[in-house]
């Protein structure tokens, strides 16, 4: 059929992965056996267009097309039970890394196009829509190559949109892979409405999902038995955060948040003093930490 | 070249914690504009509302003429420079600046003139075809700087883009940051948490606090005029001291320590109804003096001071004391040598002090 077609339209191309991006001055197709093919929009009347969309499903080139890799792990995750195709050549522990990009600010075929070069092999990509999708991870990343804050970066910088990543964790083997895909992107979306930052590891989101799961009294009560007086103080809970998130380092914090160590270890004083908990001490600091997600 | 100008502009994001709050300022065109201040001052935040990464809440942004609220960051004609310098690890340096021009299907021509220009510039010549791994970080670091320089925009937007280098090559590469700047006068706002980094980069410095600017000039009005304590404290390394105590005739009094303010400054204070007051003396560590002639005609600010801490940086000697129970930095001549553990004679250069009111942490004028 398609060199029938390409009699009739000399321009025909048939996309292959070697030849990169989908050219936007063609419209392009998916025949019945999955071959994109495309022709040069200036030899297409509108008839042509309504004839060729009759037999061949018109191909949205926002999104670039599927690898086999990624065609694997598709049929792989959609697979209601039961582990995955045997043939399926996973041999080292994978993970699942969601990411998201502000909407309508660049195409799918660009992002994929360069996220591909920041990686040593090329990484499957599932897309859940336009802005939203799955980064498989087989093996974890060389140090010559960008971590996922570099990764924002230079894809910012490249492609004027902001993006978040959650970097789920580990897996071997597929007996759950269909809910694992299916938590990784519940939990991004619980932990990116708590924490402001970029790039959030599984791990860093723990909290955040202990957190979410307790009921709004217990939530309400967390703040006001551990906060108590400084519920509502916001410079002495943006002190506590930083000190938490700093390793309970008094000249990190203090640094940080451009305080003298002094004025930073009077105000520590003062909390252990009205509350008596004494947030240089991990066991006692982590409820306070944890106290002051439930209030977000 | 175009100028900025940020109307009104507020930032709030969901769960109505405000980040920019009262954001008025025009940023000039082929300014070297620095925004600079502690974490979590909103220095990022504007500038990423400025590239168009963020929405802005409430306000209006217009680079040149164009108001770009809606605008995307693409159609903003601005580059950016982040913190992170790495590259595509896989490309060479000059695939590494051509490739954002590939993404927009810029013609081959036209990029290797771009990146050739960007190259040259930035003496990237015999490096062109090295890859990522090959380069010292200063070299990729220029290299992300080159990035930046072939989009040719109307606005460069660097956020802490020396933040990840080491000591040296910070220093090294604030100077290529300025000659650049010098070379191709694009506007250019930059971003630093270094105050050193704002004032010996900036034509003009925004300090900013919890959101709210609190003070714009060029780095000597700055530094020579803050408007407020924090600024005062913020900008200087060591920081500004600060003494608390009362305004009693011409003296200023802390403790059992009497210290003489020019005419001037107390006519000023008693004009504003601080006579009898308590206000903040602050002065900057090298205007105290330890130089004889200079204690000689200062016997009315002169107080003597047992030196915790005496730390030699080569030309100065960085002393650590207390006057009055009040803990003081500060910096004097190396000729004179001061040692940990000595008494010595020093005087505050009270023409260069400044009185701020207590409560409001305003400097008085």
């Amino acid at each position: 059929m398609i060199e029938q077609l390409r009699k009739i339209y000399p321009s025909l191309l048939v996309h292959t992965n070697e030849n990169g991006n989908l050219d936007t001055s063609y419209k392009w197709y998916k025949t019945a056996a999955n071959a994109i093919i495309g022709i040069q929009k200036a030899e297409l009347a509108d008839k042509d267009q309504a004839l060729l969309a009759a037999f061949l499903v018109p191909y949205d080139i926002k999104f670039p097309p599927m690898t086999e890799d990624e065609q694997r792990w598709k049929k792989a995750i959609d697979q209601a039970e039961g582990p995955a195709d045997s043939a399926f050549p996973v041999l080292t522990p994978y993970r699942f890394i969601y990411f998201s990009m502000n909407k309508n600010q660049i195409t799918p075929v660009f992002f994929h196009e360069a996220l591909q070069e920041l990686f040593e092999k090329p990484v499957p990509i599932l897309w859940e829509n336009e802005s939203e999708g799955i980064i498989i991870e087989e093996g974890s990343l060389s140090e010559d190559y960008p971590s996922y804050e570099q990764m924002i970066d230079i894809l910012m910088s490249d492609l004027y949109v902001k993006i978040t990543f959650f970097v789920g964790p580990y897996q071997k083997g597929f007996d759950s892979i269909r809910a694992y895909y299916h938590s990784v992107i519940r939990d991004a979306k619980k932990v990116f409405a708590y924490s402001d930052k970029t790039v959030i590891t599984y791990i860093d989101a723990v909290p955040y999902l202990l957190i979410d799961q307790a009921d709004p009294a217990l939530r309400q009560a967390l703040g006001k038995n551990v906060l108590q007086e400084f519920i509502d103080d916001e410079d002495t809970l943006k002190m506590l955060e930083t000190f938490v998130q700093s390793n309970l380092n008094i000249s990190e914090t203090a640094k940080e948040l451009h305080l003298h160590r002094n004025s930073l270890q009077y105000r520590l004083d003062r909390f252990f003093e009205k509350t008596g908990i004494d947030v240089r001490q991990f066991h006692q600091a982590m409820p306070v930490y944890l106290a002051m997600l439930a209030k977000k | 070249m175009a100028g900025l100008n940020l109307v009104n502009i507020r930032k709030e994001y969901d769960k109505g914690v405000v980040s920019v709050q009262d954001f008025n300022l025009e940023i000039r065109d082929k300014e070297f504009l620095v925004l600079v201040g502690p974490s979590g001052c909103g220095k990022s935040t504007t500038l990423r509302m400025i590239a168009g990464l963020e929405d802005i809440t409430d306000g209006d942004l217009y680079i040149g003429e164009k108001r770009v609220n809606d605008v995307s960051p693409k159609d903003r004609d601005i580059a950016m420079v982040f913190q992170n310098y790495a590259l595509y690890p896989h490309m060479n340096v000059y695939d590494n600046m051509a490739f954002s021009l590939k993404l927009r299907k810029m013609k081959k021509d036209e990029i290797k003139k771009r990146v050739d220009n960007a190259a040259r510039i930035l003496n990237l010549e015999e490096y062109l075809y090295r890859k990522p791994k090959a380069l010292s970080g200063g070299q990729r670091q220029r290299v992300a700087l080159g990035r930046a320089i072939v989009r040719d925009a109307e606005v460069f937007l660097m956020d802490e883009p020396l933040s990840n280098l080491d000591a040296k090559l910070r220093v090294q590469m604030r100077a290529e940051i300025q000659k650049l700047h010098q070379r191709l006068q694009t506007t250019t706002v930059y971003v630093t948490h270094d105050q050193t980094e704002a004032m010996t980069m900036a034509t003009r410095l925004v300090v900013m606090k919890a959101g709210f600017i609190q003070q714009v000039g060029t780095p000597k009005e700055v530094y020579d005029l803050p408007d407020n304590m924090f600024v005062a404290s913020f900008i200087g390394s060591p920081a500004m001291n600060f003494f608390f105590g009362k305004l009693e005739g011409n003296y200023f009094v802390m403790g059992d320590q009497k210290i003489l303010v020019p005419q001037g400054r107390v006519q000023t204070l008693r004009d504003q109804g601080f006579e009898g007051k308590e206000v903040v003396l602050g002065v900057r560590p090298e205007d105290i003096h330890d130089e004889p002639v200079f204690l000689d005609v200062s016997p009315e600010t002169k107080f003597r001071a047992k030196i915790e801490v005496a730390e030699l940086m080569g030309a100065e000697i960085i002393l650590y004391s207390q006057v009055a129970g009040q803990d003081f930095v500060a910096r004097v001549d190396s000729r004179f040598n001061v040692e940990t553990g000595q008494s010595l004679d020093l005087a505050f250069d009270m023409s260069k002090a400044h009185f701020f009111d207590k409560s409001t942490e305003l400097r008085i004028k």
